[in-house]
């Protein structure tokens, strides 16, 4: 009887399969990747619960109606680290014949893979937020432009205010992002030129994984162990709020300078706690990275890395 | 040369020496009978031969080489087969995959079914039991399980069968399918240990008898020329005047529990009893006979059952069990290990399960009020144990059963279904059960009693309600109490089913 | 042998008892010893505290985890359930237009009630269609996730009341408000599950379900009240969290389900039901919260505190499963 189950489990999943594949083919589209003859794009992000990606979403729909001259087909994975569901996706992308792919990488070798399949299907790439590794782009014979901040510049501009405020000897802690994520390691490589460059001293530097409530109780300990801490250097705002509610309770006079500038650190911007925020206009991003993208299939040459704008945010110009 | 050997076994439990160096011979061929009241150390002595505990002290030797099992796959390897006093049947698995756990016939790794379920059918055919290979074991009763556990015991090479209690839920029938089976393992010089309560037992299929009390060899001797009275004064220490309490005539009161065109499925044989009030009525039939699951529909245990049950004339769902205890019954389960006892709660904790409000208030426990009902109970029970703070885990098979009993006893209600009240309980405690649900009887209380065990019927009920498959075939009441014509109408529904 | 039986080795008793009880606590004790030695500051009164705050949420989770646990099931929506509560109450809070006194308390009950509704959910699914609730728990992980996000559209919520966060940093009697929040959830629990009649048809319907449906209790209606109270808990320790870092993020709490699991079966629950006990749960919680403040303490790099964590979880139940062997002997 189980036998039987099993044998029928496996014809059943075969047919559906098959009859899926012939579904597929019968609704080819004749004329690929056009949809009422406007081009489609597809924009492939990290995941949208992150507050930053959901803004560059917004701000690539918004940039997509002004335009008028394409159909944006956009998506993300259900979490930063999902590499295997962004490929899919990617992978999606390809089936359905889009004329380009703008895409946030989960992972810059990871996805290098996929994104080779998709030029050589003759689809343009354009590369966003995080950069594909050169390396493996070499080795897959592949180029792909890039289009985005530089991290880590922006990091040490955002630490270098920190820096001068303190002075030679300053003594300072790193909150970092997720150990392997490239923007983390860039962010992290930006504040220690900050460092060096100031002639600070630092005293730790650790992980909280983007994370508010962690960087709470990592921050909390390592006030405690070097209680003479004059400034953090936070890797993103998330992290930066718990270590501002660590310096607040035990009123200590300890300086963040931050990155990413999300609504909620404005009123610490105001009240001095943080010296700096770095605004990488993430709305703006998705949308530079189509005009790329459509510029490609306009038959334009585009290589290398298009930076896009950054700007320190400090409490001079956050507004009130 | 013997075939086992032990000398000066010991175990010791936190608070109670359960084997106190005890010697045991076992012969080519014989079947050795092990009795003793309940916590004597039979089961101890079963689970340290085969390999489950470590004896403190004491050595044994297997067919004249030392025995040492580490495991109970030691003992397996050893030749030596158990079936243990407590069920231990995987419920997921087929009556087939549980029979050949151990060596599962297989091609390159891959499970052999055809050859798994005709192994399977030859040995459930041995054992009397009518079942396909591949129905999964949780949908058997208790007596079939047993018997699939006596079943899986014979299944592969044994050269020590050893056996806890493998008829106190089986009925004359099953029993005696299985001495035939003993017969023929022992002339083949296979030897046998045998434990029961039922003492007719011992002279039926027993060469020599060793009797334990307290954890201590009593005596060990040839059974042809013991009598009954003997061997109850080595095991309790004391005369037992009669094996049942005198039954003395009862007023009957009103009708307590009428249950009308009760069907267990829809395709069911309509089944209608009642119970009056002082009476105690026996519900007998055959392994099978549809016995406990009427009970079980009573009470409300299982959703498919249809029909009227009225308790004092007022009709009470089938629902859940909980709307029949809130009418006034109790249920005691014929599992009690599966269906009866919370085994990691104390021995207070279990009986006052049916009667948490008598023993709170607002919903707060009352651990002293507790602590006492359950000290009277277990007194009264005799429930040898380190006190009722005692997880149940730790007791006898026997202290256990009258563990269950004491929580129905407890919530005492109008009406009590037992389901094998006496399984595995020794003499002593036997007549003093049985004395307990006469004395309920005499106060009023209406009950069913459910039992494999065909004199305990005859000995106490009032009448007797013969199962048949799955139908009531008859009904003998106490002046025309004969064990003949009762055994008669359990068999009738199948006769007819050959004759058509 | 009868009923009564004197009572014998006394003094095998009593450390057995000490064994059986304190359980995880001699683990425990043995890492707060080594940090003292080796740590700097841990012994600090300020660090003291950092600790007890550090501990009060997964605190307050484990103990809703715990009842779970006692009957046999398990909830790993608990990471974002919290988030779907503390968004939902931050937004109540934020955006209601109730003054202070009035929005916090709206938003404590808005929150427990999510949380209470969110188990009663997971509790009900699982036993109506009788379903593992380990996959019931999986789905609901997803859907609360997804809710909070929708319900924000992905942005961080901040401008909470300062009424509230001064709560989540003032002390009561020298401890931490936000601690003692957690300690009286213990002893209630403590006391719910060892003085009451419910607590007692919890272990035991932990134990053999089956067994006391046929008492006559109805055994659905205690497994779903366990995960009610699951998910009330839940919705307390999202206000906690809000009180603490005076935000609200739908992407907060991931990860907490495995963290409260531990805790409770570092306590010495066992995950098939019917054995565990808050006071357990409350030491297994110290336990972790100790070693990640203590290994921060020193210095150790991030990849070696991973390793340490998971490496010191295994241990100490294993040191465990061993004291309770020893304790059965001794007793
Ligand atoms: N795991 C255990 N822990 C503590 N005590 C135990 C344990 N198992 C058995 N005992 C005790 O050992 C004694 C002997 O128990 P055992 O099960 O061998 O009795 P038995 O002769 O098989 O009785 P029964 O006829 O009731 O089955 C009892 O007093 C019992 O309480
Ligand atoms: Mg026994």
């Amino acid at each position: 009887m189980r036998r039987r189950t099993a044998l029928t489990a496996v014809v059943t999943v075969t047919t559906a399969l098959a009859l899926a594949g012939c579904g597929q083919e019968s609704t080819d589209d004749p004329a690929p990747g056009q949809a009422g003859g406007k081009p489609t794009v597809c924009l492939v992000m990290k995941s949208l619960a992150n507050e930053y990606f959901q803004q560059m979403q917004t701000g690539a729909v918004t940039h997509v109606k002004e335009r008028n001259d394409l159909t944006l087909d956009s998506s993300g994975t259900q979490n930063e680290t999902d590499v295997d569901g962004q490929v899919a996706l990617v992978e999606s992308c390809i089936t359905k014949r889009a004329r380009a792919i703008v895409i946030a990488p989960a992972d810059s070798k990871a996805l290098v893979q996929v994104v080779a399949k998709a030029v050589k299907a003759d689809i343009k790439v354009v590369n966003i937020d995080v950069k594909l590794d050169d390396g493996a782009l070499q080795q897959a014979g592949v180029e792909v432009p890039f289009v985005g901040p530089d991290n880590r510049d922006g990091a040490r501009q955002s630490g270098k205010v920190l820096a001068d405020l303190l002075g030679k000897g300053g003594k300072v802690v790193i909150l970092e992002g997720n150990p392997g994520a490239d923007n983390a390691t860039q962010r992290k490589n930006g504040f220690n030129d900050a460092v060096s460059e100031g002639g600070l001293t630092l005293l730790d530097s650790k992980t909280a994984h983007w994370e508010t409530d962690e960087a709470n109780q990592v921050f909390a300990s390592m006030l405690t162990a070097h209680p003479d801490i004059q400034g953090v250097l936070a890797s993103n705002d998330s992290m930066a709020l718990g270590a501002i509610k660590v310096i607040q309770e035990r009123k200590a006079n300890v300086k963040v300078a931050s990155f990413d500038n999300i609504p909620a650190v404005k009123e610490h911007l105001q009240s001095g706690v943080m010296v700096s925020t770095l605004d990488q206009y993430g709305s703006k991003q998705a949308a530079d990275g189509i005009d790329f993208a459509m510029k490609m299939i306009g038959g334009e040459q585009v290589t290398g890395w298009q930076k896009t704008e950054i700007k320190l945010i400090t409490k001079d110009n956050v507004g009130s | 040369m013997a075939v086992l050997e032990v000398s000066g076994l010991t175990k010791r439990y936190p608070g109670v020496t359960a084997l106190d160096a005890v010697d045991l011979d076992v012969r080519p061929g014989e079947v050795h009978v092990l009795i003793g009241e309940n916590g004597a150390g039979k089961s101890t002595m079963v689970r340290c031969l085969s390999g489950i505990e470590r004896p403190d002290a004491g050595g044994m030797t297997l067919y004249g080489e030392r025995y040492q099992p580490d495991s109970a796959a030691d003992a397996l390897q050893a030749g030596v087969r158990v079936v243990h006093q407590e069920l231990a049947l995987l419920p997921n698995l087929s009556v087939a995959e549980n029979l050949f756990l151990h060596h599962l016939p297989h091609r390159a790794g891959v499970v052999d079914r055809s050859a798994l379920n005709r192994m399977a059918r030859d040995l459930l055919t041995e054992v009397g039991l009518d079942l396909s290979p591949r129905t999964p074991v949780e949908r058997l009763g208790i007596a079939q399980m047993q018997l699939v556990e006596i079943a899986k015991a014979l299944s592969g090479q044994c050269r020590l069968l050893i056996m806890d209690e493998p008829t106190a839920t089986l009925t004359p029938k099953e029993t005696g399918r299985l001495f035939e089976i003993l017969r023929r393992l022992t002339a083949t010089g296979v030897a046998v240990i045998y434990i029961s309560h039922h003492l007719e037992e011992i002279f039926e299929i027993g060469d020599r008898v060793t009797v334990l009390r307290n954890g201590k060899h009593v005596t060990t001797q040839e059974v042809a020329g013991l009598t009954t009275a003997e061997l109850v004064r080595f095991m309790v220490g004391r005369d037992l005047a009669h094996e049942y309490p005198p039954v003395r005539p009862r007023e009957l009161g009103a009708e307590l529990l009428r249950v009308t065109d009760l069907k267990i499925t829809p395709a069911a044989p309509s089944l209608s009893l009642a119970v009056r009030a002082g009476e105690v009525v026996g519900v007998a039939g055959l392994v099978n006979s549809g016995r406990t699951e009427a009970m079980r529909a009573i009470f409300g245990a299982d959703r498919s059952a249809s029909g009227r049950v009225e308790v004092r004339g007022r009709p009470a769902r089938l629902r859940h069990p909980r709307t029949a205890v809130r009418a006034g019954m109790s249920f005691l389960t014929e599992d009690r290990k599966a269906q009866g006892l919370v085994l990691d709660l104390s021995i207070a904790a279990n009986m006052s399960l049916a009667n948490l409000p008598a023993v709170s208030r607002f919903g707060l426990l009352n651990r002293a009020a507790e602590a006492a009902s359950a000290s009277a109970l277990a007194e009264k029970l005799r429930v040898a144990s380190r006190g009722v703070r005692q997880h149940v885990r730790a007791l006898s098979g026997g202290n256990q059963q009258k563990v269950v009993l004491g929580r129905w006893l407890a919530a005492d209600t109008d009406l009590l279904i037992v389901d094998e009240p006496t399984r595995g309980i020794d003499v002593g405690a036997r007549y003093e059960i049985h004395q307990l649900l006469l004395d309920l009887a005499d106060a009023g209380k209406g009950l069913l009693v459910v039992s494999s065990d065909l004199p305990e019927l005859l000995g106490i009920c009032d009448r007797i309600i013969v199962f048949s498959r799955g139908a009531i075939a008859g009904e003998v009441p106490r002046a025309e109490f004969d064990a003949e014509r009762v055994l008669n109408l359990a068999y009738s529904g199948y006769l007819k089913g050959v004759a058509v | 042998m009868t009923a009564v039986t004197a009572p014998r080795a006394v003094g095998g008793r009593w450390a057995s008892q000490v064994l059986g009880e304190a359980g995880i606590g001699v683990a425990l004790v043995a890492l707060v010893a080594f940090f003292l030695a080796f740590a700097p500051y841990f012994g600090t009164s300020q660090n003291v505290r950092d600790i007890m705050t550090q501990i009060t949420i997964n605190t307050i989770l484990a103990v809703g985890m715990t009842f779970v646990i006692l009957v046999g099931g398990i909830d790993l929506s608990v990471g974002s359930v919290i988030a779907l509560c503390a968004v939902v109450a931050g937004t109540a809070m934020t955006d209601s237009g109730l003054p202070t006194a009035l929005a916090v308390p709206f938003a404590i009950l808005v929150s427990v009630v999510i949380g209470a509704v969110t188990g009663f959910v997971n509790g009900f699914v699982t036993e109506r269609w009788v379903v593992p609730s380990f996959i019931v728990t999986l789905g609901m992980l997803y859907v609360a996730r997804g809710a909070a996000q929708q319900y924000t559209g992905a942005a961080t919520i901040y401008d909470l009341p300062p009424g509230l966060t001064r709560f989540g940093t003032a002390t009561f009697a020298g401890l931490p408000a936000v601690f003692v929040v957690a300690m009286l959830l213990v002893a209630v629990a403590w006391f719910v599950l060892s003085r009451t009649v419910f607590g007692r048809l919890i272990y035991a319907t932990g134990n053999n379900e089956e067994a006391v449906r046929l008492s006559g209790h109805r055994t659905s209606l205690i497994k779903v009240a366990c995960f009610v109270i699951g998910g009330a808990c839940v919705g307390v320790a999202a206000i906690i969290y809000m009180a603490r870092l005076g935000v609200a993020s739908p992407i907060l709490g991931q990860g907490y389900e495995l963290n409260a699991i531990a805790a409770v079966v570092i306590g010495g629950a066992s995950l098939a039901g019917g054995r565990g006990s808050v006071v357990g749960t409350l030491l297994g919680a110290c336990l972790l919260g100790v070693l990640s403040n203590g290994l921060n303490l020193m210095g150790v790099s991030d990849f070696q505190r991973t390793m340490v964590t998971g490496a010191v979880i295994i241990v100490a139940v294993v040191l465990d499963a061993y004291r309770r062997r020893l304790s059965v002997r001794l007793s």
